[in-house]
């Protein structure tokens, strides 16, 4: 009996141990110095309270990031789910088997691209004078197509980089759920004379709401770790349309002040954000 | 550490031999010399003669990591400040005087061997590479401004090069002409204060404004007011895709054919002349930049890095390294090859192959510019972190999501106030 008691512990423990050295001790220095006034050009801090996290509440562009967050997370995890439901049903009930395997192994090519690469290739096709992607515009209106010069759009364009990446991906995955339903259902729903998109509006996605509330709280972890792709198409720009809170945190901490306890402050309130949101929202899902 | 302790302890008989250095370069230094830089073709050209540097330091190698600007600038600030890894660092105008406040790099002159000659680097460029009254790198790039033009398409607009500012703009806004596909001009969009701030920068202080009188900001001025609404009546001419667009952008919308005139840093004439990589190369004409406006004086180099070589057995060794990556003979090896942007000796720059690969239009024009070149930044350390703010509003106020000038100035001038206070 007690051997089954100590059993899990000896292997859990070096596991945790591992966790503890990678996650905790780093966190944990983050907040400590969030509290300091240190700066890279500084080895020396002292503890200045809470005076951080109040700069933040009056920092125009703190306030910024947080909208363009919110708005890239809406955006990003809100379309990649339309698109790889939509397409994940287009394929289950319009391609052959056959078709389905070959435009799932190719929908899997854009998230296996390094991400870095992908925004690279996309920022060219973006290009108003050489972009392949806004030459149709020039060649009908004579005008170029800025779109990551445009404040208005600038955000879209790299969201749907994003959509590209991972819709694509997400819709195989659909796909295969889809596959794995049993029949009966469908049968029982057609026999109603329910038609298409009842069948599935009605029948197919509520069986699929489990894995499908995981798909989004994937996709939302991995749209807070947009970082790569925002930096290289646009590095927050212009002006500040596109500047995410951890490229904020970045760019304090390392790119334009060396600010690290003003970053960190950062860092630590998008910790206790993101965990608050998503345990509120896991539990609302009740999965 | 590991590294800090290879390359010092096996450096310990360069403490020995470190005051021979300059006159033999005989060294015994070995391990690997660990460097942090940009990418740069003077530097890739290096790394084909490093059996030439392992013979003359005695056993050492070099690796070199390479970054983007941006993330070069980044990354050795970050090092720097903490482990220290790195035994050379690949620093620039920008940051020089952050990186000699705190310590992070040693007085390069302390350990540049003295057969390397540092005085025949251009004097702009060595002017950059001082402050407070150190040298802290040795050049690898660096000059002034010229303004390159399209001499067919002025000619055929009958518009003579333009020798003040009035006339430039003119010509700018004559020669824009999107419906054939030409541009007036291609300026930097991009928020930086190696970006859009640096294009800025002469026309602020081509009419007179100064960024600090003493330690009290001085830049909110009426010349800061018109030296942004001529920059932004000029963007109004300049090439799609510049608007967030940096030195990349408007050099290659230049290159391609598609700008008829504008006002770079001087390696963009090597670029332009190159055919390689140029469609203009046979139609190009350049001047210093229209009066009243300053060159902006730059210039990248190599310095040593203090925690990587604790002794001075191994800052020994690294200032062998950065003597010879930047020797005459390898900028000769530079010039061979046609590398323009990677030349900084007036040996060099003065010498018949020079004259015999550029002409001596080039060389003329380098010698009047380098007359109106001047240090437009503010020298503190606290330059890169004032500038890349004023980069953001500039940004806005170029892509439109801001208007106020006044207003965006008057922002800078606040952050200004917490910047020195924060600082003291």
């Amino acid at each position: 009996m007690k051997a089954k008691h100590i059993l899990p512990a000896v292997f859990v423990t070096p596991a945790m141990a591992i966790l503890a050295v990678l996650a905790l001790v780093p966190t944990v220095y983050a907040i400590v110095i969030s509290f300091q006034d240190r700066e890279l050009s500084r080895p020396d801090g002292q503890f200045i309270g809470l005076v951080n996290y109040l700069s933040l509440f009056s920092d125009r562009r703190f306030i910024n990031a947080i909208q363009v967050s919110l708005t890239w997370e809406v955006l990003t995890v809100g379309l990649t789910l339309l698109i790889a439901i939509g397409l994940g049903i287009l394929l289950f009930e319009c391609a052959t088997p056959k078709t389905r395997n070959i435009l799932s192994l190719l929908f899997l090519v854009p998230v296996i691209l390094p991400r870095v690469s992908a925004a690279f290739v996309w920022k060219f096709a973006f290009h108003p004078l050489y972009g392949i992607i806004t030459y149709p515009y020039k060649a009908i209106t004579g005008q170029p197509l800025d779109l990551l010069s445009n404040p208005l759009t600038a955000l879209a364009t790299v969201a749907l980089v994003d959509v590209w990446q991972w819709g694509l991906f997400f819709s195989v995955i659909v796909l295969k759920l889809l596959e794995t339903l049993p029949p009966q259902p469908f049968e029982a729903a057609r026999l109603d004379h329910a038609r298409t998109w009842e069948v599935y509006a009605y029948v197919a996605l509520p069986m699929l709401k489990a894995p499908l509330i995981s798909l989004a709280f994937v996709k939302m972890i991995e749209s807070l770790r947009a970082f790569d792709l925002i930096y290289v198409m646009t590095r927050g720009g212009p002006g500040i349309s596109t500047e995410t809170l951890d490229m904020y945190a970045f760019s304090q901490g390392f790119i334009e002040s060396g600010r690290i306890s003003y970053a960190s402050s950062m860092a630590v309130l998008m910790m206790i954000a993101t965990s608050v949101a998503f345990t509120f929202l896991w539990k609302r899902a009740r999965i | 550490m590991i590294i800090k302790s290879l390359v010092s302890s096996i450096a310990i008989a360069c403490a020995v031999f470190g005051a021979a250095i300059p006159a033999a370069h005989a060294a015994e230094c070995s391990g690997t010399i660990r460097v942090l830089a940009q990418p740069r073709d003077g530097l890739t050209l290096l790394e084909q003669y490093k059996d030439e540097f392992t013979k003359l330091s005695g056993g050492a190698d070099f690796q070199i990591d390479y970054l983007n600007e941006n993330d070069r600038r980044a990354k050795t600030k970050a090092d720097a400040s903490t482990i220290g890894k790195y035994n050379v660092y690949y620093i620039d105008e920008a940051n020089v005087a952050l990186f000699a406040s705190s310590g992070w790099v040693a007085p390069l002159l302390d350990y540049y061997p003295k057969d390397y000659d540092y005085a025949d680097f251009d004097p702009g460029r060595q002017k950059v590479a001082t402050y407070d009254g150190k040298v802290w790198f040795a050049p690898l790039t660096g000059g002034g401004d010229l303004m390159v033009y399209r001499k067919d398409l002025l000619e055929a607009a009958g518009i003579q090069p333009p020798k003040t500012l009035d006339e430039y703009v003119a010509a700018v806004e004559k020669l824009n002409q999107p419906d054939k596909g030409i541009y007036g001009t291609a300026l930097r969009g991009q928020r930086g204060s190696g970006a859009n701030v640096w294009r800025w920068m002469p026309f602020f202080k081509g009419f007179g404004g100064s960024w600090f009188d003493g330690k009290t900001p001085a830049f909110d001025s009426e010349a800061a007011v018109k030296a942004t609404e001529t920059y932004l009546r000029i963007f109004k001419s300049s090439a799609p895709g510049s608007q967030t667009g940096g030195w990349d952008e408007a050099v290659g919308a230049f290159t391609s054919g598609q700008v008829a005139m504008l006002i770079e840093s001087t390696p963009l004439v090597g670029m332009a002349l190159d055919k390689k990589s140029s469609q203009v190369a046979d139609k190009i004409g350049y001047l210093p930049p229209p009066t009243p406006l300053t060159g902006g004086g730059y210039g990248h180099g190599l310095a040593i890095g203090t925690k990587a070589n604790a002794d001075d057995a191994a800052k020994q060794c690294a200032g062998l390294f950065i003597g010879w990556a930047t020797s005459k003979e390898n900028e000769q090896r530079r010039l061979d090859e046609g590398q323009f942007s990677e030349l900084n000796r007036t040996s060099v720059m003065t010498s018949d192959k020079f004259a015999e690969l550029y002409g001596p239009d080039l060389g003329q024009a380098l010698a009047d510019t380098g007359k109106v070149t001047a240090v437009n930044f503010w020298q503190s350390p606290q330059w890169p972190d004032l500038g890349d703010r004023w980069g953001i509003i500039l940004e806005e106020l170029i892509t439109g999501t801001r208007t106020d000038v006044k207003e965006g100035l008057d922002e800078l001038d606040g952050f200004a106030k917490d910047l020195v206070a924060r600082s003291q």
